[in-house]
């Protein structure tokens, strides 16, 4: 395999081609819309060999000369199947009808039934945004993120945390790609949604093992979205009214078929729903909550080689507290993110592809409390602008070379003080802002040793670098401060390096089943360091350096996978194992301005954690009923010689079992009904065991971290939708002749209803005292509170 | 202190929006052994006083009885300032007079009400060599029930207190209220230390019972702090009100009423003392609170809880008037 690498990377553009060899390529694309299909699977039955379309709909495949049988699938369209005889290099880009429009009788495949098999990948999953569509969902906003909870692997920390957890890491190890662009808070309303509108999304894919060597920078997951384009052929306009939101989008084109756009946006009105009930002679007049969101996309074919996108996300949280009398204290909370990418596709010729992104990302934290005799302000964020070039090489139907490279600068505030009190400002030191430089270099190689074995290998070298200014207070063992150490501008810090190994192949056994297993290596130099015991935007990114050293994670993954009833039925079974090294969590009593702007690392503490577990999965991608089982069995412990005296302690996020059920049954053209369940054992939890007290006053003392596990989380949620008719009746009015046309105004009722047999689920537990010890009056009790009742909701879409 | 309003908006944010519930359930708490508890300060010009008391299971009795109970007798305390090593005496309420009585609760905090209703012991003495000064070291070594306890702090120099003054919070009077106010004091930290300080209150305005309204001196959750953001400036802070854990809580908060004469501390204490009490209050304040990471007390004991306090307070007192 080594020999084999060495070759591609030595010969890797000359090497293959041979005189009666010619590329069939071009780009896959949707019929109607013209957006590109990622993702699309381009399968030659004669050779049983195929390829799948990249993130812009782009395939090639060298060939042999001959003449063959094309056959391209893509999920939720309808297939298509057309025979080429390549006696030179050919373009063909394909169209494909969606399956909404398509007549009833043309039969549907699975999209890439084969691609469960056939592939290297490992512990993939796209999610069909229509499908998601159709799911029950809290409050009626189709949740894409709460969506993937649903898969084996992939777990929730219950109710309030879009944060989510693949395979035992934690929320700040997923890599969450926004047309490339790092999101870096994928949350809103403290996590009770996510911050990515399904009608802005084209596609969304989700790699939890065995990630190829073009991605790095988190251990864990890559969860890679990609934004519609805009229709380039006719304008649409689709939105919906829900019961705390509202959305619209409009897209069409700008020059027919050669440059689109699309506009999307979404904003809640909790606080114009609660006004009414805040009169505005009351003292918290102006008091309110609301998020909203925007994404923006234009794209621009030049020419048949060449390509440009912009595109970019804003998003707010904003939450006030007001407060009419002058003297008590008003609070004005927002933080939220913005990403912007800029892209330029380039076709080299019909086997090499390129793209060049420059990205930003911005997400930002500020607290502000004011009152006549203080005031108070905390600020913390993070701001990327990056450069990526990216090519893919299609030496050859058994084999693609990819590789390319990444700058990422990056600035942190890992948290800003400014407070003052009467007359007096607190001394809070330079904002300690932090500049970072990162690098990666990658090359990976996707091959097929012989017919039964695929191999994907790759490398990917990444460097980091804390540069100044930057000003480091020296610290004695009694924790006192005595000096402080200076580094001009670009003087380095800390700085790592490290060579990241990818490696997954596949062996089949037959058409229907097949062996696949992968290890990565990843390292990631960036933290996310949290005071609570939930994901809140309070929560600090915090970059290596120095004295905190790169978060390390190593997976090995086997599984199984085999096809039934014709490819209908796709399943697997995983299991994995993985490392992390180096994870981060505040000391044991930090506080959140406990060191202003102190040294950034000086509350942290450092240690390892593992996971291991087994994934079961089995999918129903078409039919009239379709969805998904998933369970997992899993393993998750973390390892701090700073926390809980050094004992492994089971982490946030150890679920023993978790069981997802998503159906959906299309009853018909207008009726939809589907359904979700989810089991899972219940969160671990740090509760006191003894008790004490101080000064009269009751101390709890601690014993196990996480030692407390709470009841288990289950629920089921329903919905339904309805359609409007597809077709309408004309009369001729000479003839009276009757035809049915189809309808452009489309519209569509959901009855969603979430947790339908009322579970009261913990979200939280603690004990609680009242009353006085000396006179014997205390009581001391627990609680659970539980957030979500059955909650049903209603929304009401439309697009034209 | 103002760490804690984030938590509380987002808790109002969910629970407006959101109609969370609540239930009581019952959670098995696991047996451990219990551990001895110290709550040991040394003043200048005062003798050291040792409370001594054990841990209890969480959902363990909680009447006066079960209380009174976890006061450790017969305990071997002795306390070292590098030249004499003095034995302490128990002193134990039910053989003291109700003056003596009202000295041992104003020395310990404890209310004089229960040292006279139960039988509790503490530990302390009359030996002046061993009485606290500027400067000095304590070690403290405790023998009881099997545990060895031992733990070493310093008294450092007190920082004055520059002014005391009241202020109304209603200030423009739109409120009606003339007479709820905040106690605000201005001190001006040295420069060359790292200070940490502790602050308490007492109002001395005598009741009907011609006793001081607070029986004892109190600290307010919260009275922790340290120079790290105005190290060697003159500051202006407000001085909540302690209000002593074996009182009745008024609902004024940390507020003063006009008229009324209040004592301050303002304490100087080592590091050590300042992560024991800083974290003790965080811990008490922090129950039940979702939004933090729950945390042990970090004590400056080994081989049990607590604190061992070398404390040197500046005191002054102001009878409040705007």
């Amino acid at each position: 395999m080594r020999f084999h690498l060495l070759t591609a990377f030595l010969f890797g553009f000359t090497a293959v081609t041979a005189q009666d060899r010619f590329t069939l390529s071009g780009y896959v694309k949707d019929a109607s819309s013209g957006e590109a299909l990622i993702g699309a699977g381009v399968y030659l039955p004669e050779i049983q060999k195929g390829t799948s379309t990249n993130a812009y709909g782009f395939y090639s495949l060298t060939l042999e000369r001959g003449t063959y049988t094309v056959n391209t699938s893509y999920l939720g369209y309808g297939d298509r199947s057309m025979s080429v005889e390549l006696t030179a290099d050919k373009v063909i880009h394909i169209e494909l009808q969606p399956r909404a429009i398509i007549a009833q009788e043309v039969t549907i495949t699975g999209k890439d039934g084969r691609e469960n098999t056939e592939s290297t990948d490992m512990g993939r999953a796209e999610l069909d945004v229509q499908q998601v569509k159709l799911l029950p969902a809290l409050l009626g906003e189709v949740d894409l993120l709460k969506t993937l909870q649903y898969l084996p692997g992939v777990k929730s920390n219950g109710e309030g945390n879009a944060g989510f957890y693949v395979r035992g890491g934690g929320p700040d190890q997923n890599l969450i790609l926004l047309d490339e662009a790092t999101v870096y808070n994928a949350s809103h309303l403290f996590g009770f949604f996510s911050v990515f509108n399904a009608d802005a999304v084209r596609n969304i894919e989700l790699i939890k093992g065995g990630i190829p060597a073009m991605y790095g920078g988190r251990v864990s997951s890559v969860l890679d979205i990609s934004m519609k384009e805009g229709n380039d052929k006719t304008y649409h306009a689709q939105g919906g009214i829900g019961l705390i939101s509202s959305r619209l989008t409009v897209e069409g084109p700008i020059a027919r078929e050669r440059a689109s756009f699309l506009l999307s946006g979404r904003r809640t009105y909790i606080d114009v729903l609660t006004k009414p009930f805040i009169p505005d002679s009351s003292a918290f007049a102006g008091s309110g909550y609301y998020f909203y969101d925007v994404n923006a996309k234009v794209n621009y074919r030049l020419n048949d080689r060449d390509r440009l996108y912009l595109s970019g996300y804003f998003g707010r949280d904003v939450f006030t507290f007001a407060n009419s009398d002058p003297d008590a204290p008003t609070f004005r909370i927002p933080w939220g993110n913005a990403t912007v990418s800029a892209r330029w596709n380039h076709v080299f010729g019909p086997k090499l592809f390129m793209n060049t992104t420059a990205t930003f990302s911005d997400y930002r934290f500020e607290f502000k409390a004011d009152q006549e005799l203080f005031a108070f302000k905390l600020f913390s964020g993070i701001k990327d602008l990056g450069l990526k070039v990216d090519l893919s090489h299609y030496a050859s139907v058994r084999h693609t070379l990819k590789y390319g490279g990444q700058y990422i600068h990056h600035t942190y505030t890992p948290s800003t003080v400014e407070a003052r009190s009467g007359n007096t400002t607190f001394d809070i030191l330079a904002p300690s802002l932090l500049i970072a430089h990162e690098g990666a270099l990658y090359v990976q190689d996707e091959f097929d040793l012989t017919d039964e074995v695929r191999i994907n290998a790759g490398l990917r070298l990444t460097g980091f670098a804390h540069v100044g200014p930057f000003d480091e207070y020296l610290i004695d063992d009694r924790g006192e401060r005595t000096g402080t150490r200076s580094y001009p501008g670009g003087k380095t810090v800390g700085s790592y390096m490290a060579l990241e190994p990818r490696l997954s192949a596949r062996y089949r056994i037959n058409e229907r089943s097949s062996v696949k297993t992968s290890f990565n290596r990843g390292q990631q130099y960036v933290h996310l360091a949290s005071f609570s015991s939930i994901a809140l935007p309070t929560d600090v990114w915090i970059p290596a350096s120095r004295e905190v050293k790169p978060l390390i994670g190593t997976q090995y993954a086997a599984g199984y996978f085999r096809n039934f009833l014709d490819d209908m039925v796709e399943t697997s079974v995983e299991v994995y194992y993985k490392d992390l090294r180096n994870l981060v969590e505040y000391a044991e009593g930090a506080e959140p301005q406990g060191n202003g702007n102190a040294n950034f690392y000086t509350q942290l503490v450092f240690g390892d954690g593992y996971s291991y577990g087994a994934e079961l999965f089995v999918k129903k991608a078409t039919g009239k009923l379709n969805g998904w089982v998933g369970y997992t069995w899993s393993k998750t412990m973390r390892i701090f010689p700073d926390i809980n005296g050094g004992r492994e302690f089971p982490s946030r996020w150890d679920r023993r079992h978790d069981l997802s059920v998503v159906a959906v049954y299309e009853l018909n053209k207008r009726w939809n009904f589907a359904g979700t369940f989810v089991y899972a054992t219940g969160q671990a939890t740090t509760l006191p065991v003894n008790r004490y007290f101080v000064e009269g006053n009751l101390v709890s003392e601690y014993t196990e971290r996480n030692g407390f596990r709470m009841a288990p989380y289950h629920r089921l949620d329903l919905a339904v939708t309805l359609n409007n008719k597809e077709q309408r009746k004309v009369k001729d009015k000479a003839t009276g002749e009757v035809t049915y046309r189809m309808r452009r105004w489309r519209s569509s009722w959901t009855l969603s209803v979430y947790n339908v047999y009322n579970r009261a689920n913990p979200y939280f537990i603690y004990f609680d005292n009242e009353g006085n010890v000396a006179d014997g009056s205390l009581r001391v009790v627990a609680k659970q509170v539980s957030l979500f009742s059955i909650l049903p909701s209603i929304t009401w879409n439309f697009k034209f | 202190m103002k760490h804690n309003v984030l938590p509380l908006m987002l808790a109002t944010a969910a629970a407006l929006f959101l109609g969370a519930c609540e239930k009581e359930i019952t959670v098995e708490v696991p047996a451990t052994e219990p551990r001895l508890v110290v709550e040991g300060t040394i003043e200048p010009g005062s003798p050291p006083i040792v409370i001594l008391t054990r841990t209890q299971s969480y959902f363990a009795p909680t009447d006066l009885n079960a209380f009174t109970q976890l006061f450790v007798k017969n305990a071997t305390v002795t306390v070292s300032n590098g030249l004499v090593t003095v034995t302490l005496d128990m002193v134990c309420s039910s053989l003291l007079s109700d003056e003596q009585l009202l000295l041992v609760a104003q020395a310990t905090g404890l209310d004089p009400q229960l040292l006279a209703s139960a039988d509790i012991c503490i530990y302390s003495t009359t030996n002046p060599a061993i009485f606290g000064q500027e400067g000095g070291v304590y070690d403290l070594h405790v023998e009881a029930e099997g545990h060895t306890l031992t733990s070493t702090t310093t008294i450092v120099p007190a920082v004055p207190l520059d002014s005391l003054w009241f202020s109304l919070i209603d200030q423009d009077g739109s409120d009606g209220d003339d007479s709820t106010g905040f106690l605000w004091a201005r001190s001006t930290d040295p420069t060359a230390t790292d200070n940490f300080y502790r602050v308490m209150t007492r109002r001395l305005n005598l009741g009907t019972d011609g006793l001081a309204q607070d029986p004892t001196f109190a600290a307010p959750l919260g009275s922790t702090s340290n120079d790290e953001f105005f190290n060697g400036q003159a500051i202006e802070f407000i001085i909540a009100r302690g209000n002593s854990s074996f009182s009745d809580p008024d609902d004024r908060g940390s507020t003063f009423l006009r008229g009324d004469t209040v004592a301050v501390k303002l304490i100087s204490i080592d590091k050590a003392t300042y992560d024991f009490y800083r974290s003790y209050e965080n811990n008490v304040a922090t129950q039940g609170d979702l939004f933090t990471q729950p945390a042990n007390v970090r004590s400056n004991i080994s081989g049990g809880l607590g604190v061992w306090a070398g404390l040197h307070a500046f005191t002054d007192t102001l009878v409040c008037e705007p």
